[in-house]
């Protein structure tokens, strides 16, 4: 796939809110309003159309078709991506593979949730027959028992990973679109002293639950030069990785699909983890992120803590962080909640961070999670890296 | 006493059969515990599957019937959980690898702050359900 070929000429999102007044498809219509307004396309010029997953719209066999028809596109391609929160993630890879294709020219990738005024998600897994019984919620148990198994194995330094609590929170307080609710300081020891949820999950690890949406314009690279669109995101390495594991009855849950995905997006973008300019991992819990510095190359497996205390992660500092706050402190917009993470590094490469713009707006790498499955860590993993069009 | 909730005789949600499951199901009804064992892979599985997923066939899957116990794989103290197990908390939701090879979900049930580690043998406690069935919980095996 050429991915390089590609251009993100848009970004947009809706302020994170505690809980929508507000239609879900009022929230995807102001999506496109912003997009078209700070684009410069017409409607009719998109022709494709990806949502991600919604649970909101996980009642609605039908979700991409009925969306299409409020938001009035006529398209050649439509379609919902149902991996979770990998999905906003996975909607940009499938959008760039589409055009490729020649399915279509103009994708809008469009990531809406109202997961708490709204949900109708009734997944049909192993839940209801394995888990469920056993007064097993999902993932903050499933982080909880992963969380012992990395603590028994290499042991868990809270400290550390209060420090990306507090480096996120620090950036949503820069974020106007984070969740009121979450943009209040904290400090290393507010984590470290915030309730136990799931031991050793606390309080300040989790996500919290919260309404929104995000979403962005994907065309041809060469379309948008010739409209004179320069400001741009390229998408030059993807890698996606479902199901790690699946063929063995014991899974170390500390190794996940980021590593194959990492290695194939690194290989893809000729970079190496040292050349990333701001780092958007998602964040579902605070060792997610650390997680991911070890799968991803970024420190040896295992001492994600040393790595973390020798690192600043404020957007001024070596490696930014989630500089909008991440989902952790921005608020998770249910299964839209990856477009967080990926619309806040296409902002850092257009170079309208703001008052929290990173130095090094070359490069940036996203990540997505999705899904919780049987007793592992989750079920997908993907890695994007963008590059500005410098 | 145990310093967490032991959840027995609280009205579960009743596990759904599948049609790949009913055998495990059924033996739970004489407290048997039955899992899914690949001949050609010579190799245990648990939660039962529609197929091998170690091959993909399902030709070589049949059912074995196993001790259940194990040991300590991974855990959580739960304390904040939705009905009918709120207010229940503090309770342990647990990984257990049982000695045929296989990872499985369970509550640890009897189990003091002391003996509460990874590695901690254990062993099956049927819980019987409403249906006749049982529920496969687990205890230290002291």
């Amino acid at each position: 796939m050429a991915l390089h070929d590609m251009a993100i000429i848009g970004y947009a999102e809706t302020k994170i809110v505690l809980k929508s007044e507000v239609d879900v498809w009022e929230l995807g219509a102001e999506i496109l309003d912003q997009l078209l307004e700070r684009t410069g396309f017409e409607k009719g010029e998109i022709d494709g159309l990806i949502l991600s997953s919604s649970s909101t719209g996980a009642g609605n066999i039908f979700w991409s078709q009925t969306t299409a028809d409020q938001l009035a596109l006529e398209l050649n391609f439509c379609q919902t991506v149902d991996i979770g929160g990998s999905s906003p993630v996975g909607a940009v890879a499938r959008a760039a593979a589409a055009i490729d294709a020649g399915l279509c020219e103009t994708v809008l990738c469009l990531f809406a949730d109202t997961a708490v005024a709204e949900n109708n998600g009734r997944p049909r897994s192993y839940g209801a027959e394995w888990t469920t019984p056993y007064g097993y919620l999902g993932a903050p148990m499933a982080f909880g028992m992963l969380s012992q198994y990395y603590d028994d194995k290499f042991g868990l330094d809270s400290r550390a990973l209060g420090k990306l609590a507090v480096a996120q929170r620090d950036h949503a307080m820069l974020n106007e679109n984070a969740c009121e609710k979450l943009r209040k300081p904290i400090t290393i020891d507010d984590y470290v002293n915030s309730r136990m949820i799931n031991d050793p999950i606390r309080l300040l690890d989790c996500v919290m639950p919260c309404d929104g949406a995000s979403g962005l314009l994907m065309t041809r690279r060469d379309r948008a030069e010739r409209r004179g669109i320069t400001k741009c995101a390229v998408p030059i390495g993807y890698g996606e990785r479902t199901n790690v594991g699946a063929a063995s009855a014991i899974v170390d849950p500390t190794l996940t699909g980021h590593r194959q995905a990492g290695e194939r997006a690194f290989a893809q973008a000729g970079l190496k983890p040292g050349d990333i300019g701001s780092f958007h991992p998602y964040d579902d819990f605070i060792i997610a992120i650390m997680m991911q510095l070890e799968m991803l190359g970024f420190c040896p497996r295992g001492q994600g803590a040393a790595f973390i205390n020798e690192t600043d992660f404020l957007f001024s500092g070596d490696l930014p962080l989630n500089t909008g706050g991440g989902q952790i402190s921005a608020g998770q917009c249910g299964l839209a909640g990856g477009g967080t993470n990926l619309i806040e590094a296409v902002r850092q490469l257009f170079g309208e961070g703001g008052p929290r713009q990173v130095a090094n707006s070359a490069t940036a790498l996203v990540t997505g999670i999705g899904g919780i499955p049987y007793g592992r860590n989750w079920n997908s993993s993907t890695v994007l890296i963008l590059s500005s069009n410098a | 006493m145990s310093a967490y909730n032991d959840l027995l005789g609280i009205e579960r949600p009743l596990p759904p059969e599948r049609s790949f499951s009913r055998l495990y199901w059924d033996a739970t009804r004489e407290k048997r515990l039955v899992i899914q064992y690949d001949r050609s892979a010579d190799a245990y599985q648990f939660y039962p599957r529609p197929t091998s997923i170690y091959t993909g066939r399902r030709g070589d899957l049949e059912w074995r019937e196993v001790s259940g116990k194990g040991a300590l794989f991974s855990y959580t103290i739960v304390r904040r959980a939705r009905p009918p197990f709120r207010d229940k908390e503090p309770y342990i939701v647990a990984m257990i690898t049982l000695d045929e090879g296989v990872n499985v979900m369970s509550n640890l049930i009897h189990c003091t702050q002391d003996q509460l580690a990874t590695g901690l043998r254990v062993r099956p406690y049927w819980e019987s359900l409403p249906d006749g069935r049982h529920l496969l919980l687990f205890e230290p095996d002291a």
